[in-house]
């Protein structure tokens, strides 16, 4: 009886042969101890490679790969803060470059509540009280600024440099609050 | 239409959801990874396939057909992403074509560890032992190996990915076995 090839084997193992010949194949099978030797060690193998040996891919991949794609963009809190922070430092530097103080509204508001009482007054006076000090230190700082911004220039080089300043400032103070508020949100 | 899990995280990945594309790139990696390592035998190699890979696959997202599986999509991406940079490491890929080279030749040629003792090798080495011969096998095997063992592929699929017809998917697979069984018996491997 000749023994069946490999390849029939083989087939036989992973089930695509049809009904007919897998009969055939398995009928062959036991009775001849060469095939059955043949058919055991293919099985062997085969189970070996049923469970492949899988290599641990780098922590790094996946990392690396989410920053390539998702490089990190400003976030729109971020922004919104750089914006606002920059706002708040312009205005300033406005109010102390053109010497707004003497023409300002506060001080309009506590001529007129000078010499008088009651809940509205003490309000206006408390707010008045907190300018005046507000207005000493932007004097101090409008001081500072004359002296070392003679020119048009310098005073825009003063606004961009504010303005950065004023984004870093924003990105590292501010963001971490936004955070936290959204991490509660959710 | 039903979609399956990774269906899921791919329309999630297109509306924006980078924690989608996150967990597909997690669910992948290492099937991927242990695939292209063993087709370029190069673990640095290997790592920056492996990247380009997920950063192809996210890029062309957009064209993924939802009536198909995704890893087999994927698979394909990753078989082509492989061939290509071996077809420009011309002397790898002459393995590729190397039908005169005998098993035998081609594992004496390479740096296979044939220690003593395989005989009393439990079968977690055997396996192990497999693997080894696997990755020294021609090309023209092994890719299919893989496709077949790793990436747990049918034939019609491989046939799919590597545009092979599926009687010669078929044939190369067993010519491959035969390989490792001739290996496995001259070691002692198989009683």
């Amino acid at each position: 009886m000749a023994c069946l090839p490999d390849d029939k084997i083989l087939a036989y193992g992973e089930g695509s042969l049809g009904a007919i010949e897998a009969a055939q194949v398995r009928d062959h099978l036991l009775l001849c101890p060469a095939c059955q030797r043949t058919a055991e060690r293919y099985r062997e193998m085969e189970r070996a490679l049923a469970r492949p040996v899988l290599s641990e891919p780098p922590a790094a991949i996946v990392p690396r790969v989410m920053a390539r794609l998702y490089p990190a963009l400003p976030r729109v809190t971020s922004i919104a803060a750089l914006i606002a922070a920059s706002a708040v430092f312009l205005i300033t530097w406005i109010y102390i470059y053109f010497d707004f103080s003497s023409s300002s509204l506060i001080q309009a508001l506590r001529l007129t509540t000078d010499g008088t009482s009651g809940w509205l007054a003490n309000i206006i006076k408390a707010i008045t009280a907190v300018y005046n000090g507000a207005q000493a230190a932007t004097k101090a700082g409008s001081a500072v600024l004359r002296m070392l911004l003679p020119t048009p220039l310098g005073a825009i080089a003063a606004v961009l440099a504010l303005l950065a300043v004023s984004a870093l400032l924003a990105n590292f103070l501010l963001r971490p609050l936004f955070r936290k508020a959204r991490t509660r949100k959710t | 239409m039903i979609l399956d899990e990774d269906q899921v995280l791919i329309k999630k990945t297109l509306r924006g959801n980078r924690r989608a594309f996150e967990e597909l790139v997690r669910k992948y990696e290492k099937k991927i990874f242990s695939f292209v390592v063993r087709m370029v035998r190069n673990e640095d190699t290997a790592v920056d396939l492996t990247q380009d890979f997920f950063f192809k696959i996210f890029t062309v997202l957009d064209k993924y057909n939802f009536e198909y599986k995704f890893s087999t999509w994927a698979y394909r991406i990753c078989y082509n992403l492989v061939i290509d940079h071996l077809r420009k490491n011309q002397a790898q890929v002459d393995s590729l074509d190397d039908e005169s080279v005998s098993s035998r030749d081609l594992l004496d040629s390479e740096n296979v560890n044939r220690e003593d003792g395989f005989r009393a090798l439990a079968r977690e080495e055997t396996r192990d032992y497999v693997w080894r011969i696997v990755d020294q096998i021609p090309l023209k095997f092994r890719e299919l190996i893989l496709l077949r063992y790793i990436q747990d592929l049918k034939y019609e699929e491989i046939a799919d990915i590597t545009s092979l017809p599926v009687g010669t998917v078929k044939n190369r697979i067993f010519k491959a076995k035969e390989i490792l069984k001739q290996e496995m018996e001259k070691d002692g491997m198989l009683a």
